[in-house]
């Protein structure tokens, strides 16, 4: 072989002409019932990713029963139809198909993965596990002792005590706030009963919805979907409880302890926005370039400048109604105050209107660019037809993406980031060793109070 | 069927191709043959902190440029290390395929102009803040560790985890790193893979031109790898801050690829994955004195691993949930498993196959280890054909031969406070 000497290393060479991208066309349908179907082909591999969407989650739950949509949820493949959970995963397997199913926040799913050529057969038991599920009281009490092991398990981690306390302060006892998970009182307090009525009231066809992308034909899995589902009643669904965040008129350090640790978990955030918001796609490219992506401010300042953390990040949580905003850093005990700062200091600058051209275009270059590479395979193009549903997209959503993002000014990030971001009002949650960072934080000047694991006042 | 362009350069890169137009990306794909195991007592944790080194930038690309390059683009990276390989990999929009290219080529063979002390004791840092949040953290992060400890001699190279210790990361010089990569960072030891939306005719004038002048090395370094037996059982009780207690079990089998391998990926998937699977059903399910099990092998070259795991619910202790494990076990040994459990095996095993397959970077990988570890990117093709021609018999001799005391090393993490 000939080497081409004419290539010069010395510097990135160009690109080529950028190759065409579509997102699968997507082909939609109604059922009388109200149930929505979304149908996305894909042939490239010998697979379909099927999905219901249920427009409820953890966001109905009441506090004394927190945990229960996520409960019900992961009920669902204990037994369905004619088959208890053992020969459930017996005829999937066979079939080679795997099932999923669970709540989150502002939405229950029931999920199915399987080899295309047994897509009927797979579908009719997905069929099953949505319509006619039998939530036996012994799964209920198995469940529901691996969701306390589960708890239990989480008083030793820190991450998940950090980000249970950050969402409480938030939220308080209600949506959003409790975890999804539940509690462990709440949690027993959960009744047959009560799963059974909180499945008959949310996963009706009206408030649900079906998507299908893989190796099959749309024409064919319409026909699947009206079979077994046409005669699905449907009937009004609760309204969707509104949150209650709290707000805080100054900064404060919320601190647990954590006497085994060689890390501080430092969350810093408050109330953010909801995904409806007119600003998303200028929140989104400030977020990115704040601390969304590995080359942001915070992650560079924290991890490459500073070798504080084997990452930090920052991110806006986009849900039906306002998530929280929140940065999370893993720092060692030593640099737990430093890293605070530095983190104060990021969301401070980014308001100050310092916002270089470089960073905000190759902010939204990652952002335009990467789009195709996160939807190659049949499970992540159904999960972003779920987010269309979820969030009610308009249809040619995709197809706008990148003009949406390309038209994000200098001015719209440094205007959302003085909107959007509040480092004067913040909560900062730190689980961590605390006889040995108390002191140093104190030096920020900001009110320290204690808490335990369980978020009670210690002092 | 997938259509594969096999080549090697002058230097000894190998280099594959896999033309695949069904998306505008191209996903370029290193595997470099050094990892862990190629570290020594003393100097453990270095393959891995070497891979952090080579995204700090080279002799034509600046520090922390190489990260900006790939992602300003639109494509993702990263790159793991573990015991026997450190891989590289990008996926970019497949205009940029030159990009990846220049990158990959600059820090294979234009690296240690670039290396300061600065860049080292950055990331010497981060490193050890990756061993504190993965490992030191966070309950039972230390087990695999403990597990690789016991299971294998000091002075085998699989005695220590990729990530090393604190001690060793803190010991690394600027001369160790020159040499690691002197050693062990050159074409005559790396696979270069491509797949998607390229022209081969451009890609292979491109892969010339930037990796064609990098200068093959001299000899390798020779390792025995001869794992000695355990010689009975290896255990330990080691009381952590941890809320339930947990059994670890670790099995030696031949490496990866071997019949025996095989049979015991197979017997994973009917011991744990799924609710019928028989571990799983037995101890959370029937008996629930567990709230979780699991199964699995690693895809290692030098030695094989079978790795078990069960934690107990509240109010069981470690004891039972080990009877509980090794009567499933036993009666594999002694009744084997049905035809159903290794069908669907099986099953699942094309299943994860073909998932491994649809994306270009997941496939790509999949490549470079086969050209790596077995020499023939082509494997890629039949590496199924010994999973479906597995039988009962031989899951059941595996069970038998493999899954008993003398071949084991069990790690009970319980509570501190207990």
């Amino acid at each position: 072989m000939t080497i081409d000497r004419s290539i010069d290393r010395s510097r990135a060479p160009q690109p080529g002409p950028p190759r065409p991208y579509r997102f699968p066309n997507v082909e939609r349908r109604t059922l009388d019932n109200g149930l929505q179907l979304l149908v996305a082909e894909n042939h490239n591999a010998p697979l379909v990713a099927v999905r219901t969407l249920v427009r409820s989650g953890a966001d109905h739950d009441v506090a004394e029963l927190a945990g229960l949509a996520s409960l019900a949820g992961e009920l669902l493949d204990e037994g369905a139809g004619d088959r208890d959970a053992i020969r459930l995963a017996e005829d999937l397997g066979r079939l080679g198909a795997s099932l999923g199913s669970g709540a989150d926040w502002d939405a229950s799913y029931v999920s199915i993965d399987s080899l295309s050529r047994n897509f009927d057969e797979a579908f009719a038991i997905f069929a099953d596990v949505n319509r006619r599920p039998a939530f036996p009281q012994s799964s209920l009490d198995r469940v529901r002792g691996e969701r306390l092991m589960e708890l239990i398990q989480q008083r030793d981690e820190p991450a998940s005590i950090a980000a249970k306390r950050f969402s409480h302060l938030i939220y308080g006892k209600g949506t959003y706030g409790n975890t999804v998970i539940g509690n462990p009182e709440s949690i027993a307090r959960i009744t047959l009963d009560d799963v059974r009525r909180y499945y008959a009231a949310h996963y009706v066809p009206n408030n649900s919805a079906i998507v299908i992308a893989g190796d099959v034909h749309a024409s064919h899995a319409f026909d699947a979907v009206s079979r077994l589902f046409a005669d699905w009643q449907r009937a009004d669904v609760p309204p969707r409880p509104e949150i209650t965040p709290a707000s805080f008129e100054s900064s404060r350090i919320y601190l647990i302890d954590r006497p085994t640790a060689v890390q501080s978990e430092i969350r810093v955030g408050h109330l953010g926005i909801a995904r409806s918001t007119a600003d998303y796609f200028a929140i989104s490219v400030m977020n990115a370039l704040l601390g969304g992506v590995f080359n942001s401010r915070i992650n560079l300042n924290l991890r490459e400048r500073h070798g504080y953390t084997y990452g930090a990040r920052s991110l806006f949580a986009f849900r039906r109604q306002a998530g929280p905003f929140v940065v999370s850093a893993p720092v060692r005990n030593e640099v737990t105050r430093e890293s605070v700062s530095e983190v104060l200091g990021e969301l401070r600058r980014i308001r100050s209107g310092d916002v270089e051209e470089r960073e905000l275009s190759d902010t939204k270059n990652y952002l335009m660019g990467v789009f195709p590479a996160t939807v190659q395979s049949s499970s992540d193009i159904a999960g972003r037809l779920l987010d269309m549903e979820l969030y009610d997209l308009p249809h040619d959503y995709f197809d706008r993406y990148r003009e949406n993002i390309d038209a994000v000014s200098k001015e719209d990030v440094e205007r959302v980031a003085r909107k959007y971001v509040d480092p004067d009002r913040a909560v900062i949650v730190i689980v961590g060793n605390a006889k040995q960072i108390r002191e140093p934080l104190g030096a920020l000047g900001m009110p320290i109070h204690e808490l335990d694991a369980e978020g009670q006042l210690i002092a | 069927m997938l259509s594969l362009d096999s080549y090697s350069l002058p230097n000894g890169l190998r280099v594959v191709l896999n033309e695949d137009h069904s998306a505008p990306l191209v996903a370029v794909n290193l595997w470099y043959h050094v990892g862990s195991k190629n570290e020594r007592p003393g100097r453990t944790g270095f393959a891995h902190l070497f891979e952090h080194m080579l995204f700090s930038g080279s002799e034509h690309v600046g520090n922390n440029e190489h990260f900006r390059y790939v992602q300003s683009v639109g494509g993702m990276l990263n790159g793991t290390t573990f015991f026997d390989r450190t891989n590289y990999f990008e996926t970019l929009p497949s205009n940029y395929l030159a990009l990846g290219l220049w990158l990959e080529a600059d820090r294979m063979g234009f690296f240690l102009p670039a290396l300061t002390q600065e860049k080292l004791d950055i990331q010497r840092e981060v490193v050890k803040e990756e061993r504190r949040q993965r490992y030191d953290n966070v309950p039972y992060g230390t087990a695999f560790e403990r597990l690789l400890n016991l299971a294998y001699d000091s002075d085998y190279s699989y005695h220590w985890p990729t990530i090393g210790s604190m001690e060793d990361l803190g010991a690394a010089s600027l001369d160790d790193i020159r040499e690691f990569f002197s050693t062990w960072y050159r074409p005559d030891n790396a696979v270069l893979t491509l797949i998607g939306d390229f022209q081969p005719d451009e890609a292979k004038r491109l892969i010339d031109g930037y990796f064609g002048p990098i200068p093959a090395g001299g000899s390798f370094p020779k390792f025995a790898l001869e794992r000695k037996p355990l010689g009975g059982e290896r255990r330990e009780t080691f009381a952590s801050p941890v809320q339930l207690p947990r059994v670890y079990r670790f099995y030696h089998l031949p490496k990866m690829g071997d019949a025996d391998w095989i049979a015991g990926d197979l017997l994973s998937s009917v011991l744990s994955g799924d609710k019928a699977s028989r571990l799983e059903r037995a101890l959370v399910l029937e008996q629930q004195i567990a709230t979780d099990v699991a199964a699995y092998v690693l895809p290692t070259e030098a030695t094989g691993m079978l790795m078990l795991q069960a934690t107990a619910n509240e109010g069981v202790t470690v004891e039972q949930v080990e009877q509980a494990v090794d009567a499933e076990l036993a009666r594999i040994a002694r009744d084997g498993v049905t035809d159903d459990e290794l069908d669907r095996a099986k099953t699942r095993a094309e299943v994860d196959f073909a998932h491994q397959l649809e994306n270009y970077d997941s496939r790509a990988d999949l490549i470079g280890m086969m050209a790596t570890y077995f020499g023939d990117p082509g494997k890629v093709q039949t590496w199924l054909d010994p999973y479906r021609a597995a039988t009962p018999a031989a899951l059941q001799r595996v069970a038998a031969e493999y899954l008993v005391p003398d071949n084991r090393v069990t790690s009970l993490f319980v509570p501190e406070n207990a």
